[in-house]
């Protein structure tokens, strides 16, 4: 810490001092680069943190710096007016350039930002108000308490400070816990909603940050260059700045910003070869992609990494025994009533009028053979699917109809059949999201009130180093899941999913890949979870699991509940037997020899 | 072309998902024209197992070999080109192809001439529904029909021994005696088939020999008849 | 309504090339679930590659067609080669590192025929066609023509041969196909061979009726990607109807918003898959947790 804060007034006083070390030109040369540096930051925050494809990058750019000229040269509005005009403008059009991503993502969200950038140009170069291809000259020089800033060297001071306010906010938004909620839903958007975070709202933020970012730099570059034309804002330069985040390491602020001002002054200096360098700029981007995903940002991580595994074993992590919670016990859990739900996938159906209740505090088994629906039941319950007829209520409230993370809100939790950890949070900051209950409406307080946040953080940071206490996850706190082994990921999920404090738990084959110890270190956090006041339903195909650990089970078949009591009745009812073994066979012999086992 | 006895010899062989063991040191052997059963309850590896033969998943094994031919060494697309055919879990036809394109398909090795046309007319002869429906695409095909589908693709590149991963997957009791009586059929014109199944009364009626799989591991090992009347089976099944 | 036919029918011989571009893209995106953002660089160096044959080379317009189709089926090969890595891994990954080709290949572009393109002369010099009023360039006709040509032959080959049953099979179920004996991975490099093959004839085709040069790539390569994605991506029939589509769309928003066409034509292509996302052919994909 104490070396990190030396680092950074290091770095400050080195970008205090280097106009003395600069010519105009040069000084120039370093403006341009802090304007892309700030976009970068933007199309990170977008890409590379919120996982949005974002192509429009350049259009938010324009759109303020356009703004600022035609406010101030035809509309006659003062220049830091007209700046705070341009920056809302900008975040107008980012909401607007959001909205696709609301319905898809990926390459459809690539082509539909990329698209609607051409359709900017489009319009700047062709438009009366925008001056054509000819463009907007005569923006006046910005006042500031009568400092010439027409002096780039003047100019660079206060570009530095709006720079490092923003890469301030930045780093600091990344790191708690709006940030960390993007982290989450560029990893999973699924397991985000399901565990609370409101997945659309997010989405829409990655756009407006990433356009709040253009705005300010548009403002930034019509306050220096007083001029703007079609071509500063073109696809070529939307792809240069796409080059910059992806060479610097997207998912690293600093990485961006190191790529942008990396690239703005290699470009300047191979200015007289610009297309050689441009070619070289997209293979290196092509490589990167290939061999170095994580960019320039990554390659620290990357050698840290390979050095450890040099001296590997010093001390070795454990996993610590679970421990039951003895304290509190917040009433008995929620109660679940399914009545009559069916499910249809394009005529094929999956869940035909299943009807189920599950008393509060109880453990319920779901069992049943591959294809009988049961993964299906839960993804209705949990959100993620609508339901074709019927409903399911937790509590005397209907959760058919609402989104996951709605549901999540309401104290429903789940875990997923094929994990779904955030693959690049570390495990302490995968609990850490789902301990964040506050709403969105509490991201005013970024703007307004930062030493709220922050002590938040420190609260929630205190809870989640308890839970990870709890499951004995402790020495695992700051390792990315993937490097875990199956058994130990197991544990986070169902962890991060306590930690949403729910009072209804479904766990989705939570003993898949366990072996017969871990699944007996299950058994014990099921009832210990039941015990303090959730009701749980497990989906489970080890039913010496289910046998053993569960009040009643139901059992489905081909989309229909087919049998439902205690798992001694169950496993002596005929259709049950057929449904897993093809034939009722005899039964007789099989209940008294169940009845002398047990 | 002469007929050397193949055999399927398996032993020690072991699969693994990123750090999840699914199969663990399994072995076994399955002569040539015999009929050998996996049967286990869900997640107990057999699928793993299929598909590790198959070289569809990273595999690891202290032999794997069919009559002559290392299946260690052999990658998955060469398979079928020892002798192997293979009938997927949940069926895994080619949806938006004619059933007769289905067919062909299963010829891929082979020049697709007079001798192709030989099978196909045989697979019909098997399957008469098939050759009613060889214009129709295959999803639009029933469970059943796509079952009977997946097994005739196989069956077109001249298996010597056939692999079927829960053929009676989904399908109602009255085609689950379908499949039986294709399963005996395969047998008497001459095929090694290796059935695994959750439906252990099919595969007792259709197997001589018969594994039962417990958490990747092989639990038991007899003779089908026995198994069938073994109550450890069932407690297996029901974790009693 | 002299006017409007007469949009239709400019809009029709755009729509053809833009429905070529839109079957390249579907035929890489289908059999190996790549989408090639540099797709429409190809299409330009086709284009430079045809004209050039063409133009300097003398060549007959046909023969330079096809000699340019050999070269993009080249670059394609290299291309699928280069990102075969990321295949069914990252999309994002994948979408960027062909972005990165893209620019790599305008810039190419750039240095061996310089930044200022080249008018191709029409290869058919006869008279425009009067039919009712309304004048067809014969050009047109030739365009279209060609473009009916390679979707049958396309369309042949898919459902004819061996080599395309197998293709369909991969791009259905690529571990059923390998089962039977097909080899996947050569099976994606012919897809992408004929992808870029395919590019290669739009851009020739195009080039006598836009004017040539490097940036070409970008804004034929976006129409032609919306036109796959209005089809439903990956649909062969689908890229023909919305090839065609955006040519018309394109026509008319020219007719009546001039230079702001792009813009129209753009902001439509939102609206419309914004409501459709899966386009008008295409099958929602259900998601599974």
């Amino acid at each position: 810490m104490r070396w990190r804060i030396a680092s950074v007034a290091a770095v400050g006083v080195l970008a205090w001092y280097l106009p003395y070390q600069l010519d105009l030109y040069g000084i120039h040369v370093v403006d341009i680069a802090i304007v892309f540096a700030l976009l970068a930051i933007g199309l990170g925050l977008a890409m590379g943190v919120g996982g949005q494809i974002n192509l429009a990058q350049v259009a938010f750019f324009g759109v303020s710096a356009y703004a600022v000229a035609i406010l101030t040269t035809k509309a006659g509005l003062g220049f830091w007016t007209a700046a705070v005009l341009a920056v809302l403008a900008a975040a107008l059009i980012g909401l607007f350039v959001g909205v696709p991503a609301l319905r898809m993502q990926s390459h459809y969200l690539g082509i539909v930002t990329l698209g609607l950038a051409l359709a900017f140009t489009n319009w700047v170069t062709n438009s009366a108000v925008t001056g054509g291809a000819d463009g907007v000259s005569g923006i006046p020089v910005p006042p500031l308490f009568g400092i010439d800033l027409s002096s780039e060297y003047l100019y660079y001071y206060v570009e530095l400070i709006v720079f490092g306010l923003a890469l301030g906010f930045a780093v600091f938004l990344v790191r708690t816990g709006l940030g960390r909620r993007l982290r989450a839903m560029r990893d999973d958007s699924l397991a985000a909603g399901a565990i609370g975070a409101p997945v659309p709202v997010l989405r829409m933020t990655a756009f407006v940050l990433a356009s709040l970012y253009g705005g300010v730099a548009g403002v930034l570059y019509a306050g220096l260059i007083r001029y703007v034309a079609p071509d500063t804002f073109s696809i070529a330069n939307m792809f240069l700045l796409l080059a910059m985040v992806i060479i610097g390491g997207r998912q690293s602020i600093l990485g961006c910003v190191v790529g942008a001002l990396a690239l703005s002054l290699l470009r300047e200096a191979l200015t007289d070869f610009a297309t050689y360098a441009q070619l070289g700029f997209g293979a290196v981007v092509v490589l990167m992609v290939v061999f170095a995903p994580t960019g320039l940002a990554g390659i620290p991580g990357r050698i840290h990494r390979a050095l450890r595994r040099g001296r590997a074993g010093e001390e070795r992590a454990v996993l610590k025994p679970f421990q039951p919670s003895g304290h509190e016990s917040r009433g008995s859990g929620a109660s679940l009533e399914i009545s009559g739900i069916s499910k249809q996938f394009r005529g094929l159906k999956a869940l035909t009028g299943v009807s189920m209740t599950v008393a509060p505090g109880e453990i319920r088994g779901v069992v049943g053979p591959n294809g009988s629906g049961k993964t299906t039941l839960f993804n209705i319950v949990s959100g993620i699917y609508t339901v074709s007829s019927g409903r399911a209520s937790v509590n005397g409230t209907v959760v058919t109809g609402r989104r996951p993370h709605q549901l999540s809100r309401l104290g429903i939790a789940r875990t997923f059949q094929n994990l779904r950890l955030f693959g690049q949070l570390t495990v302490r900051d995968n609990l850490l999201v789902a301990l964040d209950r506050t709403s969105m409406w509490s991201v005013w307080r970024y703007l307004l009130w930062p030493i709220g946040i922050w002590r938040s953080e420190r609260t929630l940071r205190q809870r989640a180093d308890a839970l990870l206490d709890r499951f004995g996850l402790s020495d695992f706190a700051g390792t990315t899941p993937g490097s875990l082994p199956y058994g130990i990921q197991r544990r986070v999920e169902i962890a991060r999913a306590l930690a949403t404090n729910p009072s209804l738990l479904l766990l989705d084959e939570p003993a898949a890949g366990l072996n017969g110890q871990e699944v007996g270190q299950l058994r014990e956090i099921v009832r210990s979870i039941r015990d303090s006041g959730v009701t749980v339903v497990l989906i489970e195909h080890n039913m010496g699991l289910v046998m053993s650990l569960c009040d009643r089970v139901t059992v489905l078949a081909s989309g229909a509940v087919i049998a439902d009591g205690t798992p001694a009745e169950v496993a002596a009812r005929p259709e049950v037997i057929e449904a897993y073994l093809g034939d009722s066979m005899n039964t007789a012999d099989l209940i008294t020899e169940a009845e002398s086992v047990r | 072309m002469t007929f050397v006895a193949q055999d399927l010899v398996v032993s020690g062989l072991s699969v693994h998902y990123g750090g999840v063991r699914a199969v663990n040191s399994v072995s076994f052997t399955v002569g040539a024209g015999e009929c050998v059963g996996i049967v286990g309850a869900n997640g107990a590896g057999k699928t793993s197992t299929l598909k590790a033969l198959m070289g569809l998943v990273p595999r690891h094994a202290d032999t794997l070999r069919f009559g002559d031919h290392d299946l260690t060494r052999t990658k998955a697309r060469d398979i079928v080109r020892c002798g192997i055919g293979y009938v997927p879990e949940g069926r895994h036809v080619f949806p938006g192809l004619t059933v007769e394109k289905n067919l062909l398909l299963g010829a891929y090795t082979l020049p697709w001439k007079t001798a192709v046309q030989q099978t196909m007319s045989e697979v019909f002869d098997l399957f008469p529904m098939l050759a009613e429906m060889r214009h129709r695409l295959a999803g639009a095909l029933s469970g059943g029909q796509q079952q009977m589908l997946a097994v005739g693709r196989a069956l077109m590149a001249n298996p010597k021994l056939i692999l079927l991963d829960e053929p009676s997957m989904g399908l109602s009791p009255k085609l689950i005696d379908d499949i039986l009586t294709v399963l005996r059929r395969l047998s008497a014109a001459g095929h090694a088939l290796l059935l695994v199944e959750q439906n252990a009364k099919l595969t007792f009626e259709a197997t001589t020999t018969c594994l039962v799989m417990e958490n990747g591991e092989v639990a038991m090992t007899g003779t089908s008849t026995t198994l069938r009347h073994d109550p450890r089976v069932r407690q297996i099944y029901l974790g009693l | 309504m002299e006017v409007f036919f007469q949009t239709l029918v400019g809009g029709l011989s755009f729509g053809a090339v833009y429905a070529l571009v839109a079957m390249g893209f579907s035929i890489v995106y289908r059999t190996m679930g790549l989408v090639n953002f540099a797709h429409g660089q190809v299409v330009m160096i086709g284009a430079y590659a045809a004209s050039t044959f063409y133009m300097s080379a003398k060549l007959p317009f046909a023969l330079a067609i096809v000699v340019a189709m050999a070269v993009t089926g080249l670059i394609g090969l290299v291309i699928e080669r280069v990102l075969r890595p990321l295949e069914n891994k990252d999309f994002d990954l994948m979408l960027i590192g062909t972005i990165g080709f893209g620019v790599v290949l305008e810039s190419l572009a750039t240095i061996i025929w310089g930044a200022t393109g080249h008018a191709v002369p029409s290869p058919v010099d006869t008279a425009p066609l009067d039919l009712f009023g309304i004048r067809i360039r014969t050009y047109s006709l030739v365009v279209l023509a060609i473009a009916a040509v390679a979707t049958v032959a396309l369309i042949l080959f898919l459902q004819r041969t061996k080599r395309g049953a197998a293709m369909q099979a991969v791009a259905m179920d690529h571990e059923a196909a390998t089962a039977v004996g097909i080899h996947v991975g050569r099976s994606n490099a012919i897809a992408f061979a004929i992808g870029a093959g395919l590019a290669a004839l739009a851009g020739a085709l195009v080039a006598p009726m836009l004017y040539v040069n490097p940036t070409l790539g970008g804004s034929l390569g976006i129409k032609g990607f919306a036109a796959a994605i209005l089809g439903g991506f990956g649909n062969i029939g689908g890229a023909i109807i919305g090839g065609l589509a955006i040519g018309v769309l394109d026509s008319f928003a020219a007719g009546h918003f001039q230079a702001y066409s792009e813009l129209v034509v753009f902001l439509a292509f939102t609206v419309i898959i914004m409501i459709k996302p899966t386009g008008l052919f295409g099958e929602r994909t259900v998601n599974r947790a």
